[in-house]
């Protein structure tokens, strides 16, 4: 049996042989086989063979190029820009609009790409690795250092000197939030804060009214009081949010490694939810997820008391966002988070940055993007304040009667409450903070479930983020 | 004619070359997709690598990291191995029931076999993964269901410790639908003439399944076996989409992990590393289910 399977094979491999080489003989059958015609024929067979190798190696760059993109070597000869961001399908859109306004104003093409953050991140690390990263990136304080760190963006200064990045309608705390050393490489695409949201239609029905600035233990008493009389719990220590809220208040800021002498400074930290999961006014990931999405946020979605809460935290601008993910007739208010310390706590942030990669073929025109997105009025008069307030003074100005009530009333947050009442901006996170954040929200997540006490939490807290930190060095 | 051409031509006549050119498609395929990939794998696995810096060589830290330093990378292979030992015996026995109730040909045989397909195509989507979250929340259907009959509940299904996985198990049983055509197809080469003979001794419904039915179809249930459990170890998805891992790592599998580690913790050389390890433990389990096959599988002739 396994001969005859054999001969078989042997045949048909022949068989196949002789019908592929059987045309190519069949055109030289009569032919005498003289040197020429050999020679002759071997150029033929060689061609085949050639052939066959090019189209093999043609489907293989024909898979090639599907995977790597952009292609955005040529567009870069071209005098083509690309540009990248994370974001919403508002941002998606609005920043396409500009883009196009901005063709039709400077004559220059520049590609927007946008994504997911999550995604954008590792598109960016592996088109870094590549050197393809887009010209103009959106950057986030978190990873700022990083990419300057290695090098991946394009320092500003020469720029804003020579006047192609105008900063004459920013203030000097506003350049100094794209500094990293004493060179800029970014500029902040508008300000922001962090705050608390609450239900203000709840709490006026409860008759309890919240001031700005308030003390933790104001907020505790307040919480308090909600869950009793409604049923409703606070939201306050989720997501590894509040971690920096606490650690400006208490001096123990992370440099390149956690602040603080001992885990004993971040016990009070994991307390807060371990009594507030006891004593019933802190939600529990058990009564309700614990996310970073506005529309699962456990203040506007759920059934009933027992799985919603009043307040959350997160970023000021996501107001209009929570806002419209509200059931109707809920008025979602904003006010600072609640801290021992609130104007040590509190500060003034960039949302974001727009860099220009270190790779970029086109520095000049790059810039001049950069420069459009900073101080065009036609610019912000499509952009409004997605990107938080606008940085130059002019164009916040301008702006304002144009924004939604919503966005106004985040305006006014950040200069009537924040800005009166802050402290300087953090340093900026080292290498090894997204995998601190990832602990942090791990064992928040035990504590509040009363698998750890908060001493443990703290213990294990203190030990393992410094040890990231130092591997991350 | 000069010797260096004849000799050329002669190579070029042999049926070896032929054979090398029209496999080279293939051969630089998996050259390039496959084994380069695998091997610069290898060597970021014993590097610190960034993705933004060049590799640094620290040799088997990686690996040493993982196995005495790292505790959820144990949280996340007892994910995993809980949810390829219960997921995939659960789909297969699940997958042969309902292949044993579409063999029988009716008119609608066809529509029904495609309609329990469908779940294999589409579930391993982002779309169902979002729709199984949904399904799972406090105010989801399957709540609403409960309150049918009267068990009225707001329950937490994704959060809690011990049902999070379960959802993620479900949704894997329900994608039943290619380890059924598999079976159906093996259910259907089954000589009629053994069921007759066991009708002739007398045998009933429940003898003739596990006398005749099941020995027969062992080497289908192996094959399917083995390859589902190398998909429920790579199992990736789901984990990301519906729990992110939580509640406490209880949903954290591998794969998920293995990214988290690449590009949110930018330690791509650890997460070389991981994915050397899991090739290792899938081969471990392969080899181990080879080596039981002679004691359970049927083999004909």
């Amino acid at each position: 049996m396994f001969f005859e399977r054999r001969s078989k094979f042997y045949q048909f491999s022949s068989g196949g042989n002789h019908y592929i080489m059987g045309y190519i003989k069949r055109s030289f059958s009569k032919e005498n086989m003289e040197e020429k015609q050999v020679k002759r024929k071997f150029l033929k067979r060689a061609a085949a063979v050639a052939l066959a190798c090019a189209l093999a190696a043609v489907s293989m760059t024909a898979c090639g190029s599907d995977k790597g993109g952009n292609g955005s070597k040529e567009e870069a000869a071209s005098g083509e820009l690309t540009m990248a961001w994370w974001g919403n399908q508002v941002r998606n859109e609005r920043t396409q609009q500009v883009l196009d306004k901005y063709k039709e104003e400077e004559g220059t093409t520049v590609k927007g790409q946008f994504f997911q953050w999550d995604d954008y991140w590792s598109k960016m690390a592996t088109s870094a690795a590549g050197k393809k990263m887009p010209d103009i990136i959106q950057m986030d304080m978190s990873y700022l250092q990083q990419y300057v760190d290695k090098s991946q963006l394009l320092d500003l200064t020469p720029y804003i000197e020579d006047g192609t990045l105008d900063t004459s309608n920013l203030s000097e705390d506003a350049i100094n939030m794209g500094k990293v050393g004493d060179k800029i490489y970014g500029v902040a695409s508008g300000t922001s804060s962090s705050c608390m949201f609450y239900n203000k239609t709840l709490l006026d029905e409860l008759g309890i009214t919240v001031k700005d600035n308030m003390t933790l233990d104001e907020f505790i008493e307040i919480a308090k009081q909600v869950y009793e009389k409604s049923g409703y719990r606070a939201n306050l220590i989720h997501y590894g949010m509040y971690m920096e809220v606490y650690a400006r208040a208490n001096d123990i800021q992370v440099v390149d490694k956690l602040g603080g002498k001992s885990a004993e400074d971040y016990v009070d930290y994991f307390k807060i939810s371990e009594n507030g999961v006891k004593e019933g006014w802190h939600i529990s990931p058990s009564q309700a997820a614990d996310t970073a999405s506005v529309e699962e946020d456990p203040m506007v979605y759920g059934s009933n008391p027992d799985n919603m809460t009043w307040c959350t935290i997160n970023g000021s601008a996501m107001l209009t966002a929570y806002q419209t993910a509200a059931p109707e007739g809920t008025d979602i208010a904003i006010t600072t988070i609640p801290s021992t310390d609130p104007k040590k706590s509190n500060y003034v942030k960039p949302s974001m940055y727009y860099c220009v990669s270190a790779d970029t073929k086109n520095p000049e025109e790059a810039v001049k993007v950069l420069n459009y997105f900073t101080n065009s009025s036609e610019a912000y008069k499509i952009l409004l304040a997605e990107r938080g307030i606008p940085v130059s003074s002019k164009i916040a100005e301008e702006i304002m009667p144009l924004l939604s009530q919503e966005d106004q009333e985040n305006a006014a947050f950040i200069t009537d409450v924040i800005t009166p009442n802050s402290s300087a901006l953090p340093p900026l996170a080292p290498e090894g903070t997204s995998e601190a954040q990832d602990l942090l929200r791990k064992l928040e997540e035990k504590v509040k479930y009363g698998e750890y006490t908060s001493e443990k939490a703290a213990e294990e807290y203190f030990n393992s983020a410094n040890e990231i930190y130092a591997e991350h060095q | 004619m000069k010797p260096t051409s004849k000799r050329l031509y002669k190579f070029l006549n042999k049926e070896k070359t032929a054979g090398v050119v029209f496999c080279l498609p293939f051969i630089i395929g998996f050259l390039v997709f496959l084994i380069i990939p695998m091997g610069i794998s290898f060597y970021y696995s014993l590097c610190d690598y960034d993705i933004l810096s060049p590799p640094e060589f620290v040799g088997l830290k990686n690996y040493i990291d993982m196995f005495t330093n790292d505790e959820v990378f144990w949280h996340s292979i007892k994910a995993t191995l809980y949810f390829a030992l219960v997921s995939v015996p659960l789909r297969l026995i699940f997958a042969l029931l309902v292949a044993m109730i579409l063999v029988k040909p009716t008119k609608a045989t066809g529509f029904y076999r495609a309609a329990y397909y469908l779940p294999s195509i589409i579930g391993g989507s982002v779309a169902v993964a979002i729709l199984w979250k949904r399904m799972f929340a406090p105010d989801g259907v399957v709540n609403s269901i409960l309150g049918i009959f009267g068990i009225d509940t707001n329950f937490a299904w994704l959060s809690d410790t011990r049902t999070a996985i379960w959802t993620l198990i479900l949704l894997a049983v329900w994608q039943f639908g290619s380890s059924m055509l598999i079976f159906l197809s093996a259910l259907k080469q089954i000589p009629k003439s053994l069921y007759e003979a066991a009708d002739v001794d007398g045998a009933g419904k429940v003898t003739k399944f596990f006398r005749v039915t099941l020995p027969l179809l062992t080497p289908t249930i192996f094959f399917n076996l083995v390859m589902q459990m190398i998909n429920g170890f790579l199992a990736f998805t789901q984990s990301l989409i519906i729990t992110q891992g939580k509640p406490m790592d209880t949903t954290l599998f591998y794969a998920v992990y293995m990214y988290q580690q690449s590009f949110s913790f930018s330690k791509s050389g650890y997460a070389s590393a991981m994915a050397w390890v899991m090739l290792g433990i899938i081969a471990v389990i392969t080899f181990v289910l080879f080596k039981t096959k002679k004691y359970w599988v049927y083999e004909q002739g």
